[in-house]
């Protein structure tokens, strides 16, 4: 190394203060190292074994792994690879893993691969990992496919929390009876459709989204009663049933537009045609699928495309929400002219304290708030004598916000503020 | 979720604890901001907090820019034992989109420090077991390795090589598998 360099390194590590060490990693004890080499892709926190005679077998220790492929640094094909991961595997042997991500894309559809992979998974549950999360898709033929799961249910009595990306899900994967200390599933563009049910004592976060396929012919039901937060998308197919979660905090539902709940010919799922496969098409379908189960949140987003008749068919078995204090709803409710949806939502809301209707500016920044109160004096009996503020968001003040404007009006509620 | 949160905020509120730091200054925080320390909160169940907790471990400056995390994501964890991480994903409304972001642009910030600084703040996190500052502090310096060269990291963090080029070669040998 040339001399001027050497000597822009000594003034770089000239301290900045007085009785200040230089900023060396040796000042670091081994379990924080652990811990750094854990945010490296496996394969650099292993090639840290050559920085200095510390560093030879820090990498077997690290908390956390990252296995990747295709990118800078990675392996290129399966085949690297499996060459990596099993040595790694086999000379780290059981130490106790914290986390391991396993982000394998568009990898060959290729049945040895396939259960080898599945194979490492079941490897890391057995270092007790307690964040696993799985990002894995199939490139065959010209297209990207889902990787598929062995049909078996995970066993760990560690798992926290696990993330489950680009999947195909089965049916055992899904029960968590072997998974006492699960608290957090993330299901992120996951093919479910073959699910049944989604159990779990234990779970206290469930978040299904981002183009999830739930089936067209039956509806998963979602068993966690112990969920206080859930963020539920349905992005393709039947809205899953949800069991009761009496520890609810807050849920989001969207239904985006697609062709599971809905009916061209009524639009609350009551056609007049018995034959009808779309509305009468599920075999002991529940009358109320989703507000029952939703019944004992404190704070409940609630948006669909209008077309979607599933929550207008849940209204006409409407639960009383007890806990509900705060709601967020799109202009789904305010549909049909005479608002019969939201004010049925309302009138069964009866503690509920804000209420914010996001209308007509899905997916954008509102540009337009305006924020109303009741007037004591003039509030509606339908709604709730704790309700404080209506939040109310829009792009323009077009018509369609003026007739929601005057329904609460009606109701009592005026006073605005506005903010653009 | 904020009024759910609220009535456990004001009964943490009125708990203040005092930190000592190893120059012996003393920071006054609410039981909330010091909770986030599991160091302290085993601390505070044990019941031995009374009269101040010393730190001799950690600076005041160090322990005040502890302190500035803490406080802002005490807000964020609001009591939720062990799911707060957790709650972060969950956390979907649009204020708290908003907040998230403002706690992203937040830890940003809090890392434009020199690299003594920010080792001294991994040994804090580390001694007063913060998981989300250790997380926050290891990453910053993982994302500053990665794609570097053992010789490159050995220059940036002042690693003195104690390995006789047989020995280095031995090793590499031995991890050809992660060489390839």
């Amino acid at each position: 190394m040339p001399p001027r360099r050497r000597s822009a390194k000594g003034k770089r590590a000239v301290p900045p203060g007085p009785g200040r060490g230089c900023a060396s990693l040796d000042a670091l004890p081994d379990e924080v190292l652990h811990h750094v080499l854990s945010f490296l892709p496996a394969q650099e926190a292993v090639r840290t074994c050559v920085l200095a005679r510390r560093w030879r077998h820090l990498w077997r220790s690290a908390s956390g792994l990252r296995i990747s492929s295709g990118g800078e640094n990675e392996a290129a094909s399966m085949v690297e690879l499996r060459e990596f991961v099993d040595h790694l595997f086999l000379l780290r042997g059981g130490s106790p893993l914290d986390e391991c991500h396993f982000s394998l894309l568009d990898i060959d559809d290729d049945d040895d691969d396939t259960r080898r992979i599945n194979l490492w998974i079941r490897h890391v549950l057995m270092c007790r990992v307690g964040v696993l999360s799985l990002n894995i898709s199939w490139h065959s033929g010209c297209w990207t496919t889902r990787f598929y799961l062995d049909d078996l249910p995970l066993v760990s009595g560690h798992l926290k929390r696990l993330e489950l990306s680009r999947l195909h899900l089965n049916g055992s994967i899904v029960d968590f009876s072997s998974c006492p200390v699960l608290e957090v599933l993330e299901i992120k563009e996951c093919d479910i459709f073959d699910l049944d049910r989604i159990s779990s004592q234990s779970l206290k976060c469930l978040s299904i989204g981002g183009n999830c396929e739930f089936s067209h012919s039956h509806r998963i039901h979602v068993y966690a009663p112990n969920l206080v937060s859930l963020w539920l998308e349905v992005f393709y197919g039947r809205a899953p049933v949800l069991g009761r979660m009496p520890s609810l905090m807050e849920g989001v539902v969207k239904i985006d537009a697609n062709d599971g709940d809905f009916c061209d010919n009524a639009d609350s799922g009551n056609c007049e045609d018995e034959h009808c496969p779309c509305c009468y098409g599920i075999p002991g379908d529940t009358d109320c699928v989703l507000l029952h189960g939703l019944s004992e949140a404190q704070s409940l987003v609630l948006m669909s495309e209008i077309e979607m008749f599933i929550f207008r068919r849940d209204l006409k078995c409407c639960p009383t929400f007890t806990k509900l204090k705060t709601l967020s709803l799109d202009e789904y409710w305010c549909v049909p002219a005479d608002f019969s949806a939201l004010t049925c939502i309302l009138e069964h809301s009866p503690v509920l304290e804000k209420l914010t209707l996001q209308l007509f500016c899905k997916g954008r920044k509102s540009k337009v708030q305006m924020e109303g109160s009741p007037d004591p004096t003039e509030r509606s009996n339908e709604i709730s004598e704790h309700l404080k503020v209506v939040e109310v968001k829009c792009e323009v003040v077009d018509d369609r916000v003026l007739n929601v404007l005057e329904f609460l009006n009606k109701l009592g509620i005026c006073s605005y503020r506005f903010q653009f | 979720m904020a009024s759910a949160g609220s009535g456990d905020e004001k009964a943490a509120a009125a708990a203040m604890i005092t930190l000592i730091s190893s120059d012996n200054e003393k920071f006054e925080v609410t039981e909330a901001t010091a909770t986030l320390s599991q160091t302290i909160r085993h601390m505070i169940e044990d019941g031995c907090t009374d009269g101040g907790v010393p730190l001799p471990n950690v600076t005041s400056k160090i322990l005040a820019r502890v302190i500035e995390y803490c406080k802002k994501h005490a807000t964020a964890a609001a009591g939720e034992e062990g799911s707060s991480s957790s709650f972060s994903d969950a956390a979907f409304l649009e204020v708290d989109r908003a907040f998230l972001e403002e706690l992203e642009e937040f830890d940003d910030a809090f890392l434009e420090v020199d690299r003594a600084t920010l080792f001294d703040l991994i040994l804090a996190a580390n001694y007063l077991d913060i998981k989300g500052l250790l997380n926050l502090t290891c990453q910053k310096v993982a994302d500053s390795v990665k794609g570097k060269t053992p010789e490159q990291i050995r220059e940036m963090y002042n690693i003195v090589n104690d390995l006789t080029p047989e020995e280095e070669a031995e090793i590499r040998r031995e991890t050809q598998w992660a060489f390839e």
